[in-house]
């Protein structure tokens, strides 16, 4: 426990700093830094923060003055008492079939498991959001079931479909939108990751928790043309 | 309003940037040459955060639908209004129905036309600045009309800033050791500021990439936090140098960290354009 208290502080520039920890990710430390950067970003010499899998960027107003100054105010604010991260539940309909899986034959060989063994592991297991990065709206999340690990494509693709369901090393996520990628397609969700005209724009956030749930293309369709008329509400869970 | 006859190379409407969104992963953008686009916008009395044209190697062709004052900063990038030469940091008149045209970058590569009032397109999380899946375009395109702000902007007579004298041609890029930087062994650390590199064909408003190969050993990281001017090395020694579209965490060691002004001026660097690294002894 104490652990999660041990983080390394650097600058990045005069008016960045960076925490790091020494333990690997895991849900307490996501937890401890979702906290920690909510009491942070009260402070009102602080614009904002960024998060990582175990670090936090704190983006100051001014320069910064003196390092230690920071580390020991920091040191101090992170024993305070914190909010409970609850996080939100939600399911995202994903369809398997093979025009929306591009890879799923190929890592179902590389892996040794049958394509309805890969489909049924990946669907049983319940995902963390760490954070959000590499596209807007891009989630990644934690959770995935070691059977299913895969290195990454030598080359990565050059464009990726938007709302494609991938696995990459240790990782599995969705492309939001149309990108260049290294992961293995195995699926794709009609569901909208990012949508800029919205405030927030993704639904998700760190702390949140995330489950796949099997479509069929028909309902790919039905629920892509809703979400086009605006008629497709995700569903939340406790 | 404005009209665009022909676009120039990547020619994009640009602001301080989206500063609130990065916690979705959304890129900050914004001028690349934050200190040339601000100058633009004091000189003709606008907001700090007021929109302009950032033009990249060879600018636009377009049309005023209305008066306004311009200005010019940046890179020179012969620019003429109908006939007229204009010269950069200097607020000039426009009228309606003149053309301003430009040419090829000669030194710098990205110019900014300020306009009194401002670019006033639509704002998409707080800013206007063009960025692909957030605003409907990453740069302007050809016969579209572009709004612009009111302002009762009137020069004082012979208002010029001093002409900015920074030498775009300046090898010298300054910046801070990286969190990563630890790793390298002694011998690499001073070879990174003795080589010369070269920026490569792979330049653009996302991240500047540099030809020459930098082998190390560095211990692979988890995702962290990256910032415009953070320089990472991938396993096969590129340095990426990245800019103010680029994504907001990275997998890379993050080797060094460009000064705000060294970013600057890389920006108004391009193609072959050669660089050397100096580090400063500390951050604070």
């Amino acid at each position: 426990m104490i652990d999660l208290f041990k983080f390394k502080i650097s600058a990045l520039n005069t008016k960045t700093i960076l925490l790091e920890w020494r333990k690997e990710p895991s849900d307490a430390l996501l937890e401890h830094i979702i906290k920690f950067k909510s009491l942070i970003e009260k402070d009102f010499q602080v614009e904002r923060c960024v998060t990582g899998y175990k670090s936090l960027l704190i983006e100051i107003k001014n320069k910064i003055k003196s390092l230690t100054y920071w580390e020991e105010y920091l040191k101090k604010l992170q024993k305070k008492n914190k909010p409970i991260i609850k996080g939100d539940h939600w399911k995202i309909p994903v369809c398997y079939d093979l025009k929306y899986a591009p890879d799923l034959l190929n890592l179902s060989k590389e892996i040794n498991l049958d394509k309805s063994e890969v489909i049924k592991l990946h669907l049983s297991a319940l995902y963390r959001v760490y954070f959000l990065g590499f596209l807007p709206g891009f989630l990644y999340l934690g959770g995935l079931d070691n059977r299913l690990y895969l290195r990454r494509k030598k080359k990565p693709l050059l464009k990726v479909p938007k709302g494609a369901v991938a696995i990459g090393g240790m990782q599995t996520g969705i492309y939001p939108n149309i990108s260049p990628g290294g992961w293995h397609l195995i699926g794709n969700t009609p569901v909208n990751l990012f949508n800029p005209k919205k405030n927030p724009p993704c639904f998700a956030k760190p702390g949140d928790w995330i489950s796949f749930e099997q479509i069929d293309s028909h309902t790919y369709t039905k629920i892509e043309s809703e979400q086009q008329n605006g008629n497709y509400q995700l569903n939340k869970y406790d | 309003m404005i009209e665009i006859l022909q676009t120039g190379i990547h020619t994009s409407i640009q602001d301080i940037g989206r500063h609130h969104f990065k916690h979705f992963g959304v890129p900050v953008s914004g001028a690349l040459d934050q200190s040339a686009y601000l100058i633009a916008n004091s000189l003709l009395n606008n907001s700090p955060k007021a929109a302009v044209l950032e033009c990249c190697i060879k600018g636009p062709k377009l049309k005023f639908h209305d008066d306004f004052y311009i200005c010019l900063t940046g890179a020179e990038m012969n620019a003429r209004l109908n006939d007229k030469i204009l010269k950069n940091y200097k607020p000039y008149f426009v009228k309606k129905e003149d053309v301003l045209s430009f040419g090829i970058a000669k030194s710098g590569c990205r110019t900014y036309l300020g306009i009194s009032g401002g670019i006033k397109t639509e704002k998409v999380l707080g800013s206007r600045s063009q960025y692909k899946n957030i605003t409907s375009s990453d740069k302007i395109s050809k016969n579209t009309i572009i709004p612009i702000g009111k302002s009762n902007f009137k020069p004082a007579v012979g208002t010029r800033v001093k002409e900015q004298k920074i030498n775009y041609a300046n090898k010298k890029i300054e910046v801070y050791k990286g969190p990563e930087f630890k790793y390298l062994g002694k011998d690499q650390q001073n070879l990174i500021e003795k080589k010369i590199f070269q920026i490569s064909s792979l330049n653009n408003r996302m991240a500047y990439q540099l030809k020459e190969k930098f082998t190390h050993s560095l211990p692979q990281i988890w995702t962290s936090p990256v910032i415009p001017g953070t320089v990472q090395c991938t396993p096969d020694g590129s340095l990426i140098i990245l800019m103010r579209d680029s994504q907001i965490t990275g997998g890379y060691p993050r080797l060094l960290q460009l000064t705000e002004s060294s970013i600057q001026l890389i920006s108004q660097k391009t193609t072959n354009s050669e660089i050397r690294f100096q580090i400063l002894p500390k951050i604070i």
